[in-house]
């Protein structure tokens, strides 16, 4: 009988393989063993330039093209190695220093190991992201050597050893097999040298002769090493915490992973994303399915070193112990502003705190209104941090006097712009420098002994209140992409460049299906200064009585082809990001402001909706196509305004703005009849010096009939493509919606009403509130009906693009709009998501093939995840930036203007003025010295003072505010302050 | 966590460390099972089939209950090539029991079915039907490329004319559809995690020929890719069918020194070590 059994010896292959085997557990809670076979070899090359021997295995691809080797010969010298070195890290370098590596001062010609790399993404995804980008840099010479797939370097597990000894050691023996194969190449080769946190790796490198360092130790061989310590965290010593004694643990100890996950499955355990409250640091929400209302999470220990964010896992306390939410303001400034950062507290609640939340509970138990209590959890274990780089500011009371000369490692605190990240204790030796600057930095971690989470810095942006660094600060703390566009991206713009021009025979492949609409009387209308201009319009009576009205859009991708490194940069970007005094775009200048934007008396490319309107504005016919046009003119609102409005001004093509005009009416009324809302924020305007932009004065923004011309027709363009490339691509479309809000987010807002004004609001369907909303007023005061937009407004949800084949349709509504479908299309120069769906409509007209990345449903459903956060994050840097310029335009000056109560809290409260459009808080401290004593009554929202000084603030109420500048001593911003005058 | 496809590009490297160009490790056996006419083991990587060979025979006298026949062999001119396989439950990570009508079994029977009868010799054995049983032990990519060169491993120990080994082996593209790069280098031989990320092909030759036997592509990807992969693919076939021959010409000489079989007349010129 022949035998199955065979020997490995027989075969000259076998001594090469080895397999890998490992252990994963699925989602479900399978346990899998997954065995993956390895092909050891000799021919992976060191890729030292210096190397002969290497580059004669070089491998080559199937053009056989061979690869191009990335050390350089010449490697950088520290003051130990003279000779020029390459650089090894191990994973936790990486992990815990990566902005280090990204430094261009120092860490080039460093050699990633490919168990480094392997351990870098089981880790964290976004630094083994930014880990692959760099090897991807030319400048930086950063190579990954598989030294799992070396004969050389491969090392098996021994028994009894773990994971991540293992690894250490397949890292030494891939840096001894480095220095002794290039030993060989010359005399005077460089060194390789092992970069570690881990001491028990250093040691056992130590032990074995091999060149190894602390990163410390190496940044301070470096010329400019100083400045580089301060982003090194600290040596990590394993197994340190458990050498603590228990009593010195501040926070109670996160679940396992396991065991989190069994809660989760048992329905015991939640798990959501962690919100802080604006007004209250030690106040916290999480939203789990199990629960209709968010669920509260009250103080320090509860929050349990969970950062705004993070996912994490919740635990629902008993009943007694729920809480109301806070009606307090607290800041954690405020609060714990005589911590010192160098010593900590054996307590984990601190005295003021413990009276601060000592008030809290006697007011709750003091009138336990049954129902007011809400399910109250307390943060067991955290899944997923969701930290990232911070902008803040040294809080100054936290330096010691000493710190701020000495070049001695210290610790202080950093405020975070953000009130609800929590202080940062940060190690440095450079107080003195950053002291009064904006600075980036990161969290390293929270341990259970410490009360704050430890960071590190990262850079330094400028000196604080400068515009350069604060407008730096916001575009990072709203994660925009603001840097130039890389050689990659304007490589794919067309060669011609300015000159590019729309071709003159009719011949030309740009003209194919394409129809000339040179002869309509198209015009554009945008706000002043407008240089991206994405729409067109025009409109022209037919013979039959009806008209031609067609609106035109900048025909952005047939500029920007799918997949090329243009639209990669633009789909991370997503959108163009609008700052008062600078734009980010989306795209580069050359197609935003000129080859596609839709200049006046020059021919450029669109893509046409064109619809047959009669009289009523009702849609007898639409086509789409894509066209050349000719714009005769590009007004201003104010302009066409002006135009429309002088009738003296009889030629064509005012006669037909004025068509728009009245069709665009009718359109307005239809919408409004079916339920669309009109909702409102406060929109402002920052008038700035034209030489210095300095900001000198602010406006509330007018509001133009010409305006809602041009919405009505986008709304209209928008809802036809929306449902054209959704019969294209049932599956696939890119469309936008709004889902109607949860009855229970207006409960507040109609129980204030009630209370206060005696009004109803009812919120069945968008109608029924469209039409309580109009209802809500106050005849004695005609902004009282906006304050209540506003209000409405933030109990909404925010529309999302979704890809259709992820809802069903009746939950494709756009309840703002009352639409049952909608899309974005006409602003395809400054969001990605009308150029998605401008290529959708082109597929779907068979203009072009569909290119793969626009039907694939999976790559639509991540460019949709990217640009909602995108969108979100842009709009909230607009308000910031805005914000800022109101602080800056009000500086020096003061004044009196009328402001409306918006929230009411026992100790403050929130006043809007809608002249500035800026809302700011007033204590009860702020209304006079010493700080009167009051009472609020949650029942009526009436909060009565008496003491010092008396008064009575109720909510809506119109009230009179002094408002000046102010520079917030706690986040560094400067912005407004506003005290009370009188209430009416 | 190991890295991906997406990795290749970094050091031309694939996820178990070979080349683009590179087969994996090929271990083949042949008469396994003794009481069988043929039979064979084969490993490509972690992929094991086993495959036993019935035949050629007539039915039996009991016509009806030998169901394995089907509607040939009775009354056709050819022999009829009837292709059964069991997928072990215990083949891959997770453990999934596949049903007798699974349609994806089905496809791979008649897939190799066709195959095989367009190779084998069957005019010379009307009315009698050639029974082949596919085990598969372990799958790691790339099944029916190990399945098809286990049969045809088998009809050789079985004895069976046949024109040509039929060797078989996938081809792939470095990168996804979606990422449509043109420049992607086509890759030899899918292991499973590369078959689930990148797409792919199976293509089966007629010995060292450029004669397509099988071409199956289940997976999207652009026509221009297509030529590289499928001239690869052609390239590793003749690459398993060296492999495939020197087994049977080991066993054989083996065979011969062992005294098992004569030496044959055309043979005595042959040495054999």
């Amino acid at each position: 009988m022949a035998s199955l059994k065979r020997s490995f010896e027989s075969d000259p292959f076998a001594q090469n393989i080895s397999s890998k085997v490992y252990v994963r557990s699925t989602k479900s809670g399978k346990v899998q063993k997954i065995v993956r076979e390895v092909y050891l070899r000799q021919d992976i090359p060191c890729s030292s330039k210096l190397c002969n021997a290497c580059l004669k295995i070089a491998p080559r691809d199937a053009a056989n093209r061979p690869i191009s080797f990335v050390l350089s010969e010449k490697p950088a010298g520290t003051s130990v190695f003279t000779q020029g070195h390459y650089i090894v890290p191990d994973t936790n370098a990486f992990l815990s220093a990566m902005d280090l590596f990204e430094q261009s001062s120092a860490f080039y010609d460093v050699i990633v190991l490919q168990v480094v790399l392997e351990e870098v993404r089981a880790r964290s995804l976004p630094l083994y992201n930014r880990l692959v980008s760099l090897t991807k840099s030319e400048d930086k010479r950063f190579y990954v050597f598989f030294n799992e797939f070396r004969l050389e370097t491969y090392v098996t597990r021994e028994e009894n050893e773990s994971v991540n000894d293992r690894n250490d050691r397949a890292v030494r023996k891939a840096v001894k097999w480095y220095n002794e194969h290039l030993s060989k190449t010359s005399k005077k080769a460089p060194a390789v040298v092992m970069l570690s946190n881990d001491r028990d790796n250093l040691r056992k490198a130590k032990e074995d002769d091999i060149p190894a360092y602390s990163l410390a130790d190496y940044v301070s061989q470096l010329k400019d090493g100083e400045q580089l310590l301060d982003m090194i965290p600290e040596l990590e010593e394993r197994d340190a915490l458990i050498e603590k004694k228990p009593g010195q643990f501040l926070y109670p100890e996160h679940y396992t992973l396991s065991k989190m996950n069994t809660g989760v499955k048992n329905g015991l355990l939640h798990q959501g994303i962690f919100n802080v409250s604006p007004y209250n640091y030690l106040e916290g929400s999480i939203r789990v399915p199990a629960f209709p209302k968010a669920l509260l999470i009250l103080g320090r220990e509860n929050i349990n070193r969970a950062v705004d964010g993070d996912l994490v896992v919740v635990e629902v306390l008993p009943k007694d112990q729920w809480k109301q939410p806070s009606t307090q303001v607290i800041e954690e400034e405020a609060v714990t502003m005589n911590e010192n950062p160098t010593e900590e507290g054996s307590d984990l609640i601190s005295e003021k705190e413990r009276k601060v939340l000592q008030e809290e509970a006697k007011r709750t138990l003091a009138k336990t209104t049954e129902g007011h209590a809400l399910p109250t959890a307390k943060v067991v274990g955290v899944i997923k941090r969701n930290w990232r780089q911070y902008v803040g500011h040294i809080d100054q009371s936290s330096v010691s006097s000493s710190a701020a000369q000495g070049r001695k490692q210290d610790s202080v605190f950093v405020i975070p712009m953000d009130k609800k990240i929590p202080k940062i204790r940060l190690r440095t030796r450079q107080v003195a420098e950053l002291l009064g600057k904006r600075i980036l930095v990161t969290i390293d971690a929270w341990d259970r002994t410490s009360r704050h989470p430890t960071g590190h810095f990262v850079r330094s942006l400028g000196e604080l209140e400068t515009k350069a660094a604060e407008t730096e600060a916001l575009l990072l703390e709203y994660d925009v992409q603001y840097r130039p566009f890389p050689k990659t991206v304007l490589d794919c713009l067309p060669k011609e460049g300015h000159d590019w021009k729309v071709p003159a025979s009719m011949d030309d492949p740009g003209w194919r299906d394409r129809q000339d609409l040179r002869d309509l009387l198209i015009c554009s209308i945008d706000p002043i200064g407008c240089q991206d201009i994405d729409d067109a319009l025009h409109a022209r009576a037919l013979p039959n009585g009806n008209f031609e009205v067609g609106v035109h859009i900048a025909d952005v991708s047939h500029f920007v082809k799918p997949n090329n490194a243009m639209d990669t940069e633009a789909s991370i970007r997503g959108t163009t990001v609008y700052l008062v005094d600078k734009r980010i775009d989306m795209l580069p200048m050359l197609l935003g402001t000129d080859l596609c934007s839709l200049k006046p008396y020059v021919e450029r490319y669109a893509f046409s909706v064109i619809w047959e309107m009669n009289s009523n504005a009702d849609i007898v016919g639409s086509r789409f196509t894509k066209s050349v046009i000719k714009s005769r003119e590009a007004f201003s609102y104010e302009q066409a305004q002006l135009r429309i409005d002088d009738a003296s001004q009889q030629d064509e093509l005012t006669n037909s703005i004025r068509t728009l005009l009245e069709l665009s009416k009718k359109l307005k009324q239809k919408r409004l009849d079916a339920g669309a809302l009109s909702l409102s924020s406060p929109e402002i305007k920052v008038h700035m010096e034209s030489e210095t932009s300095d900001p000198i004065d602010v406006k509330t923004k007018e509001h133009l009939p010409t305006m809602s011309l041009v919405e009505e027709f986008m709304l209209l363009a928008n809802t036809s493509v929306a449902a054209k490339i959704y019969e294209a691509f049932p599956q696939t479309a890119i469309l936008r919606r709004h889902a109607a809000p949860p009855k229970t987010n207006f409960d507040e807002l109609a129980n204030q009403l009630r209370v206060k004004k005696g009004l109803d609001l009812s919120v069945e369907s968008s109608r029924a509130l469209a039409d309580s909303l109009d209802l809500c007023v106050d005849p004695k005061e005609p902004f009282f009906n906006t304050l209540i937009r506003i209000m409405a407004t933030r109990c909404m949800m925010s529309a999302e693009y979704f890809c259709s084949g992820t809802q069903s349709y009746p939950e494709f509504r756009h309840y703002g709009l009352a639409s049952e479908i909608y899309t974005h299309f006409t602003s395809p120069i400054r969001r990605y998501a009308d150029l998605v769906a401008h290529r959708q409509l082109a597929a779907a007209i068979e203009y072009e093939a569909v290119h793969p990345a626009v039907r694939s449903r999976g790559r639509l459903e991540a460019v949709c995840k990217n640009i909602n956060v995108r969108h979100r994050n842009a709009q909230l840097a607009g308000r910031a930036s805005i914000a800022y310029y109101v602080g800056q335009a009000l500086r020096g000056k003061a004044t009196e203007e009328d402001g409306f109560v918006m929230k009411i809290f026992s100790n403050g409260f929130v006043v809007l003025v809608p002249k500035f459009g800026i809302e700011s808080l007033i204590r009860l401290r702020d209304l006079a010295e010493p700080e009167p004593a009051a009472t609020y009554d949650a029942e009526t929202y009436t909060l009565t003072t008496s003491g010092s000084r008396e008064v009575k603030v109720e909510l809506f109420q119109k009230v009179r505010v002094k408002v000046t500048d102010q520079k917030d001593e706690t986040t560094g911003k400067r912005g407004v302050k506003m005290e009370l005058v009188s209430t009416y | 966590m190991p890295l991906d496809t997406s990795a290749y590009s970094l050091a031309l490297l694939r996820v178990d460390g070979r080349r683009w160009n590179e087969l994996r490790r090929i271990h083949a056996q042949i008469r396994t099972q003794a009481a069988a006419d043929g039979s064979s083991y084969l490993e490509m990587g972690h992929t094991k089939v086993m495959c036993v060979v019935n035949g050629p025979s007539e039915p039996g006298p009991r016509r009806g209950a030998t169901s394995g026949g089907g509607s040939g062999g009775g009354q056709s001119k050819n022999a009829e090539v009837a292709v059964n396989i069991v997928i072990a439950g215990f083949s891959s990570v997770d453990r999934k029991r596949r049903g007798r009508g699974d349609k994806h079994i089905l496809e791979l029977q008649s897939t190799i079915s066709q195959a095989l009868a367009a190779s084998l010799h069957t005019h010379l054995f009307p009315h009698s039907t050639i029974n082949i049983s596919l085990h598969v032990l372990s799958q790691d990519g790339s099944l029916l490329a190990a399945l098809i060169n286990a049969a045809t491993l088998a009809c050789v120990d079985a004895g069976i004319p046949m024109t040509d080994y039929v060797a078989a082996c996938t081809a792939g593209s470095t990168s996804t559809y979606a990422a449509n790069d043109e420049g992607a280098d086509p890759l030899l031989d899918m292991n499973h995690q590369e078959e689930q990320e990148l797409p792919g092909l199976t293509v089966a030759t007629l010995g060292d020929s450029d004669r397509v036997a099988v071409l199956v592509c289940e997976s999207r990807v652009q026509v221009s890719r297509l030529e590289g992969m499928l001239a690869v693919g052609v390239d590793g076939c003749k690459q398993v069918r060296e492999i495939l021959d020197r087994v049977v010409r080991e066993k054989g000489i083996k065979m011969i020194q062992e005294g098992t079989v004569e030496r044959g007349v055309g043979l005595n010129d042959m040495e054999l070590d």
